[in-house]
């Protein structure tokens, strides 16, 4: 009997230290799945196998794929590159713990999110390997700006440099363009030339005149990139602006059928931002796009320009159905001196420039483009 | 052309071949032209004869554009200056001002439009010292000076104009 009381007692305290072991263990569990439903941070855990049985919120905002779209994936097919994410894993396994930065992993969009990656053991009681913790902490922001601030000195550096070269340039252009309007004028007042070899001088004349002018064009231009100028800003409609451009390029349209549709926001889009660098982005996007829709040659014309405005910003989108930008270019497009026009057709500064002044007045400048299908180009500015 | 007025150019460019060239255009549409290779030769040139209208370039060795200009309208106040710039757009110097220019040019010039424009600034020089003049010969007759006093005075205004 005593026994069987003693024994009663017994799986009584055991009854009541399992029932507060439960509860320990489920407000440790609510406590973890507060961290991985809290945290920003991407983190997973996988089979001793290296697959994922555990992916955090975060992770899901990190990557783009939801919770169930990553579970029973090998943990190494979420980098951009699962081959040299391998090794991680395997020293993590060797070592109990590693630490790898700038791991490049692959948005569900296909664009790559940058991470700072500790992976940890877990261990079961027995001492046994059952899988990996990982946290990974997104950089991507952090590591573009950085790349952004180098950039942008690079670029001002370049600026100088360019600018001193195409201001000495200038002089002997200036000679040059003298020079040869000189001989221009001497050979149409000569006589005793026959009209062949006046042709053949007329016509070389006029040549090195066009390429003055080719060399003047690109020097301008450069110096106008380099022109550290703070902007000017003031309160203006964009709305305006964009007409004024549209009438700037009115020449450029003549005899082109190419058709110009407005779908501006509703009233006025007032911003507080430089109204002249702006026009010199509306150009460039609006010329590229007419040079876009000529090239295709037949079919509708159309170019579309756009405007929406949201609390904060006003962006601006000018859409074209014309030849689109070809993939492999498309990285490259707002790097100085790339083009795809032909030689003498373009200085690749346009869109360098366009990047540089949206820089400047703390926009965002962006493009869609699809071979054959056309481009869109959109500028988004603060609205004060 | 032969009803141009003689209109007389003052060059000014450290580029010595620019204005070789640049002259003879000019002489060759009948402009009186003088050639200097500097800021400090440009004033030496004014000091000695009228011109209507200067061409300098912005930046030379010396004394530069922005100065030259200046010195040159403190010896002739109605002479017009062109001024001939390596930058594509007008230079922080012209932004803040200190340059009363009649027009920028950024190199290299157009020439026909250097020559439309050299006109034009011939034509703003008349007038404005039209008027001028106009207005001195009337206020000398007003002072009531004697024959020889008022002769003086318009000698002086002579002077100062360059016109016979």
């Amino acid at each position: 009997m005593e026994s069987n009381s003693s024994l009663l007692a017994e799986l009584k305290k055991l009854t009541r230290d399992l029932a507060s072991h439960k509860i320990e263990l489920e407000q440790a569990r609510g406590y973890l799945r507060c961290i991985l439903q809290n945290s920003t941070e991407l983190i997973f855990a996988t089979d001793a196998e290296g697959v994922v049985v555990s992916f955090s919120k975060g992770g899901e905002k990190v990557l783009g794929y939801a919770f169930e779209k990553v579970v029973g994936r090998p943990v190494k097919t979420l980098a951009q590159d699962p081959e040299s994410f391998g090794p991680v894993i395997d020293t993590c396994q060797q070592e109990g713990c590693a630490l790898a930065l700038e791991v490049p992993f692959r948005h569900k969009e296909g664009k790559t999110v940058y991470c700072n990656v500790s992976l940890m053991d877990l261990t079961n009681r027995e001492g046994q390997r059952v899988g990996t913790v990982g946290i990974c902490q997104d950089i991507t922001r952090r590591k573009k700006l950085q790349e952004d601030l180098i950039q942008v000195d690079r670029l001002a550096e370049i600026g100088r440099i360019a600018a001193g070269v195409a201001h000495e340039i200038n002089n002997p252009l200036a000679v040059i363009n003298e020079a040869s309007g000189w001989a221009g004028e001497v050979v149409s007042d000569a006589r005793g030339l026959n009209s062949d070899d006046r042709k053949e001088l007329e016509e070389s004349i006029e040549k090195i005149s066009a390429h003055t002018r080719r060399c003047s064009n690109i020097t301008h231009k450069l110096l106008d990139f380099a022109r550290e100028s703070a902007p000017t800003k003031r309160e203006f409609d964009i709305h305006e602006v964009l007409k004024e451009t549209i009438d700037f390029l009115t020449p450029e349209l003549k005899h082109t059928s190419i058709e110009i549709d407005f779908n501006f926001a509703g009233g006025p889009l007032s911003v507080n931002s430089d109204p002249r660098l702006l026009e010199q982005v509306f150009v460039n996007f609006i010329t590229n796009a007419i040079h876009a829709v000529l090239e295709k040659g037949g079919g509708e014309r159309r170019i579309e320009i756009r405007t929406i405005k949201t609390n904060s910003e006003a962006e601006i989108s000018v859409k074209d159905n014309g030849v689109g930008i070809p993939e492999e270019a498309q990285a490259k497009i707002f790097d100085l001196f790339y083009t795809t026009k032909p030689p003498g057709k373009g200085t690749g500064l346009g869109l360098s420039i366009c990047q540089n002044i949206v820089r400047k007045l703390e926009g965002d400048i962006s493009f869609e483009s699809k071979a054959g299908v056309g481009s869109t180009f959109t500028v988004r500015i603060p609205i004060s | 052309m032969n009803d141009q007025p003689n209109i007389r150019v003052l060059l000014v460019d450290d580029e010595e071949t620019l204005l070789e060239y640049l002259s003879k255009r000019l002489l060759k549409q009948r402009f009186t032209v003088k050639s200097t290779f500097s800021g400090e030769e440009a004033v030496e040139a004014a000091k000695e004869e009228h011109y209507d209208v200067a061409v300098v370039d912005l930046k030379m060795p010396g004394i530069d554009g922005v100065e030259t200009q200046r010195r040159l309208r403190e010896i002739q106040p109605f002479l017009q200056c062109i001024v001939l710039t390596g930058y594509a757009s007008v230079d922080t110097a012209l932004e803040s001002g200190q340059l009363e220019a009649f027009q920028y040019l950024s190199k290299p010039v157009d020439y026909d439009n250097l020559v439309a424009v050299i006109k034009d600034a011939y034509k703003k020089r008349m007038e404005i010292q039209g008027s001028k003049f106009k207005e001195q010969v009337e206020e000398i007759y007003r002072a009531g000076l004697g024959k020889r006093g008022m002769r003086k005075a318009i000698g002086e205004l002579h002077k100062i104009y360059g016109v016979e």
